[in-house]
């Protein structure tokens, strides 16, 4: 490195550190005003009444105008979308299912030789013995029509993208918007519009499905070599030529991911939409038992879509990669075999609805659940409550309104709020003393936040803290972009509840943090662990949500730390895979110098591999926040509060405005947290020269 | 149990024979009745006997899951025919704005009584001495007390989407309780089975028939009678200063339809506004279905066999 790099490097981080500091400096200024005056200032505190505008009416009127007029077009879609449904209906639920175990089987073979073929057989075997037969193959169907439109749509996004370059930035805040808008919100416009039935469902998943997709389309796209195209300008073919013959071939191997990530997307948003009903799949088996409470058969209902998702997913993972051809005499082979057992049990009159030889375990799981709950209910209830009393909240309402004689055991009082910030003045004057001023302030304002509750933070200093967050981040243009979607919220009337969402998926974002930095760093260092880690993380990510709420429910019952919990269980999983990924993957290289120099085992870690993979892993914590979001909307089935109950609320009364509105403040904080969190990943990766 | 099932039987044949009824056009035969299924028990046994009626006289039904919040539109754009029971306790805004519109019939009632009021498993009793009347619920309020709701007791009430009638009737009576919604029924459930298997207190906002009622041992706090002044006049009552001071006004349950019904299958149209089901008719099926496992189809099946003397006359007037 040349002296002229290193001198202009310093001076970067010196920007740096003035812009954080100041950043920080100001943020202070505005926490210390809404402390010490916010009694006499109360306009910064809480949102002045008189400034709200009715939004929600605004939406519905707006949302409803629109319904009308496409409600004709919607119409003709869904009829004609009908047919492809019950012809694929038809064809997985009439089949026997000898058959059709038999061809999944030939199918693998096909695709990946012995292998897939056992995994397509014992997993299809499982979805018979399971008793769930007809409404796995309903809940195929469903997949089976959605996935193609949603990847016609997304290749279309995509294309389109490529074209218009100037478009990119606009088409990419759909994608996000399409991805982080919690599905709840739009189901009943999407009633509305396409009437009552499957199709509503298809439509949704279609909807979230498709950015995926699009995403990587256009990557793909951006990715083909000059060379290629050049040739295929050069051989003189029309726009059209070039794009169809050329480059999208070119991009095969990046689009058939895409197609990956599609299919599992299609598949876990299609349990969702069974709360319309319409049709009788694992969804709908799935809400079934969740209002009984029984854990047992939900679990085994759920256990239905992740065989499915682990079967899709490994088979169209594989049709990515570059593969040896199979021999298609045994597919045929075992496809005849199939169709033999398939007739003989067609004439010995076989249950078409496969075996129900699950039940007893089902059961016995359900009263494993009962028996915990029964022995150790002492136990459960004081970790619940120590969690409450000590960490949720006071997160909620600040240890000035958390800290009471019944539950700290003592009042809190000006005195202790005193001794309280001195405390953290101190902390944060060694922090300043030994040159980190921006965290030195971050430490002073997490006191106030600590003291505060985030429930009850002011306005101001939310709107104006991220905003400067965005300003350290990416600089102006995001610093503004976030103030300006956060006021948009404001205005709306439901800050409130938005900040009670903040405050329940930010306590979920940092314990999953940390526990899934922990894990996914223990997976790094051991395979052994990682082999026992990763069929858990399979299962967490894939069975319906649903599921997680009745254990959860039995053994802490409602309530906000259910909530938590259930909303760490499904978050937690992105943290594990990319801090793990990230570890491992740091080049040989880097490793083989940090060796030859000397370096043990763990010191290769801390020094070579975490600062490499900080940019991986600030993406895991990019996808966990994401993830808390969209579990944010389930866990009001345990009864929270906030923006989730919005939706729901809308839902059950068919209010298109409530529903809409809410919807989009979600997706607004969802997008507020990627856009921060991918600016300071971009930042690290800048730094580390990627 | 057969002795409910007598008695039920009596009672419905009584009810059904004494409706006026003429008979009526079958309509469009060949096309079939879409019925709602909703996601309880109880309203799957209904439609199915509804559905086994509609089918003796001659139609053809087709059971169309849906949810009980969602329904309403279908109903009001004909892709669902009927669904045959609503709680005025549950219904949404949407129902009634569909109903004013002249785009949703309401049929009539369906017979059933409900009751709703603040329950409680019986092994809270050893808890709070003096239940269930309310008056113990004053002085024991600090042993349902939860870390969210401290230093009151804890009521779980209905899901906010149902509205809040347990915290009503906390305030009303001025009883030391918080309410916390639910969030959905599995909620409430899971609350109900977790406090049986930790012999834990609870109090809860729940109604019958539900399977649960017996599953779980629940019973009801004995509160004043709901009467119509004590939604309005504060005065009346134990607390002179507040509504709500007594116990749930009695729950409506009811049956809607397409408006088209009547026109293209009046027969139908007419079994089913005649249609009653009791409680001491629908409650051991619904147990013979959670409890015992049995399917729908075949309790009902038997259910209707065993019972013809409490529908047959409903269609038989209806059809001949």
């Amino acid at each position: 490195m040349s002296a002229v790099e290193t001198a202009s490097q310093d001076q970067a981080r010196r920007l740096q550190i003035t812009r954080g500091s100041v950043a920080a400096l100001l943020v202070l200024v505005i926490a210390a005003i809404c402390r010490f005056w916010g009694e006499e200032l109360t306009w910064l505190v809480s949102w002045p009444d008189a400034l709200t505008v009715p939004m929600t009416d605004w939406v519905g009127a707006g949302v409803g105008w629109f319904l009308a007029v496409f409600k004709p077009i919607a119409r003709v879609f869904s009829y004609l979308l009908e047919f492809p449904m019950t012809w694929v209906g038809g064809l997985l639920g009439g089949a026997p299912w000898p058959l059709i175990l038999g061809s999944v089987t030939a199918l693998g073979w096909l695709i990946g030789g012995a292998r897939m073929a056992a995994l397509g057989f014992f997993g299809f075997g499982f979805v018979v013995i399971s008793g769930y037969w007809l409404e796995g193959m309903n809940t195929l169907a469903l997949v089976a029509v959605s996935v193609p439109l949603a990847a016609l749509l997304g290749a279309g996004i995509g294309i389109f993208a490529f074209e218009y370059p100037k478009l990119k930035s606009s088409v990419n805040v759909v994608l996000d918007v399409m991805q982080t808008m919690p599905t709840f919100a739009y189901l009943t416009p999407l009633l509305v519009l396409f009437g009552f039935g499957p199709v509503v469902g298809l439509i949704a998943s279609a909807i979230f499905a498709a950015p995926p997709m699009a995403r990587n389309v256009l990557l793909g796209l951006e990715r083909v070599e000059p060379e290629i195209r050049e040739a295929a300008v050069m051989s003189g073919g029309t726009r059209r030529q070039q794009l169809f013959l050329v480059e999208l071939p070119a991009a095969s191997q990046q689009i058939m991911v895409g197609f990956n990530q599609c299919l599992m997307a299609a598949l876990s948003m299609v349990i969702i939409a069974a709360v319309i009903g319409g049709f009788e799949d694992i969804g709908w088996e799935v809400l079934l038992t969740m209002r009984k409470a029984l854990f047992g058969p939900a679990f085994l209902a759920g256990s239905v879509i992740v065989v499915f998702a682990v079967v899709i997913d490994r088979m169209s993972a594989a049709l990515a990669e570059p593969r040896p051809a199979q021999d298609k005499r045994v597919a045929l082979g075992i496809f005849a075999i199939g169709a033999l057992v398939a007739v003989w049990a067609v004439i010995a009159g076989w249950n078409p609805a496969g075996i129900a030889a699950m039940d007893g375990v089902a059961d016995k799981v359900d009263h494993g659940v009962g028996q915990f709950t029964a022995n150790h209910g002492a136990t459960l209830d004081t970790i619940k409550n120590t969690s409450m009393f000590y960490g949720l909240l006071p997160l909620r309402i600040g240890l000035s309104d958390a800290v009471l004689p019944f539950t700290w055991g003592f009042a809190w009082t000006a005195q202790h709020s005193f001794v309280f910030y001195a405390v953290f003045a101190a902390i944060a004057a060694l922090v300043a003393l030994r040159g980190h001023l921006p965290q030195a302030g971050l430490v002073l304002i997490g006191a106030y936040v600590l003291e505060t509750g985030i429930a009850q933070l002011p306005w101001a200093f939310v709107i104006f803290g991220v905003g400067a967050v965005g300003w350290v981040a990416g600089g102006r243009k995001l610093a503004i972009q976030v103030s300006v979607l956060l006021g948009l919220i404001l205005v709306s009337g439901l800050w409130e509840r938005a900040l009670l969402s903040l405050y329940l998926s930010g306590a979920s974002v940092a314990a999953c943090a940390l526990v899934g930095g922990v894990l996914g760093f223990w997976s790094a260092m051991s395979p052994r662990a990682w082999m026992v880690i990763r069929p858990v993380c399979d299962t967490l990510q894939t069975i319906p949500l649903f599921v997680f709420l009745i254990p959860v429910l039995m053994f802490f019952q409602i309530g906000e730390f259910s909530a938590f919990l259930a909303i760490c269980m499904y978050a937690v999983v992105p943290m594990i895979r990319y801090t793990r990924h990230g570890l491992i993957s740091t080049p040989e290289e880097m490793i083989e110098a940090a060796t030859a120099s000397g370096a043990g085992k763990w010191q290769t870690m801390f020094e070579v591999r975490a600062p490499y993979a900080a940019p991986t892993i600030l993406l895991g914590l990019n996808q966990t926040i994401l993830y808390a979001f969209a579990m944010l909307v389930i866990a009001a089935l345990i009864g929270t509060t906030g923006l989730g109950q919005s939706i729901f609320l809308a839902l059950g009364q068919a209010d298109v405005g409530l529903g809409v509105t809410a919807g989009v403040a979600m997706a607004i904080l969802a997008l507020v947290a990627d856009r921060l969190v991918q600016g300071f990943a971009e930042e690290r990766k800048q730094a580390l020269g990627l | 149990m057969t002795k409910i099932l007598k008695a039920s039987l009596s009672a419905l044949a009584v009810t059904a024979v004494a409706m006026s009824a003429q008979a009526a056009e079958l309509g469009a035969a060949d096309e079939p009745i879409k019925l709602a299924l909703n996601e309880w028990t109880g309203q799957h046994v209904t439609t199915h006997v509804a559905g086994e009626m509609l089918k003796a006289a001659g139609y053809e039904v087709e059971y169309v899951t849906a949810g009980m919040m969602n329904q309403f539109q279908a109903i009001a754009d004909g892709d669902i025919h009927a669904t045959l029971e609503i709680w005025s306790s549950n219904v949404s805004d949407q129902y009634a704005v569909l109903k004013d519109d002249g785009k949703l019939e309401e049929l009539s009632d369906l017979g059933l009584n409900a009751r709703e009021g603040i329950a409680y498993p019986a092994h809270v009793a050893d808890l709070c001495p003096g239940l269930p009347a309310w008056e113990a619920l004053k002085d024991c309020a600090i042993n349902f007390a939860t870390a969210e709701t401290l230093p009151a007791g804890r009521l779980v009430d209905y899901p906010a989407d149902w509205g809040t009638p347990g915290a009503d009737r906390m305030v009303g009576l001025d009883l030391p309780f918080k309410a916390v919604p639910a969030g959905s029924e599995g909620a409430l459930i899971a609350e109900l089975r977790a406090s049986t298997e930790k012999k834990s207190p609870l109090l809860i906002t729940f109604w019958q028939p539900h399977w649960a009622m017996s599953a779980y041992d629940v019973k009801f706090v004995e509160l004043p009678a709901g009467e119509d002044a004590c939604f309005t006049d504060p005065a009346w009552g134990p607390n002179p200063n507040a509504i709500n001071d007594c116990d749930f006004s009695a729950s409506r349950i009811f049956k809607a339809a397409w408006p088209g019904l009547k026109d293209k299958w009046p027969a139908a149209h007419e079994i089913l506004v005649n249609y009653q089901l009791s409680v001491e008719a629908q409650q051991p099926m619904m147990g013979a279905v959670d409890v015992d496992g049995d399917s729908v189809e075949d309790v009902v099946a038997e259910w209707m066999a065993a019972n013809e003397g409490a529908w047959k006359p409903v269609v038989d007037a209806a059809t001949k």
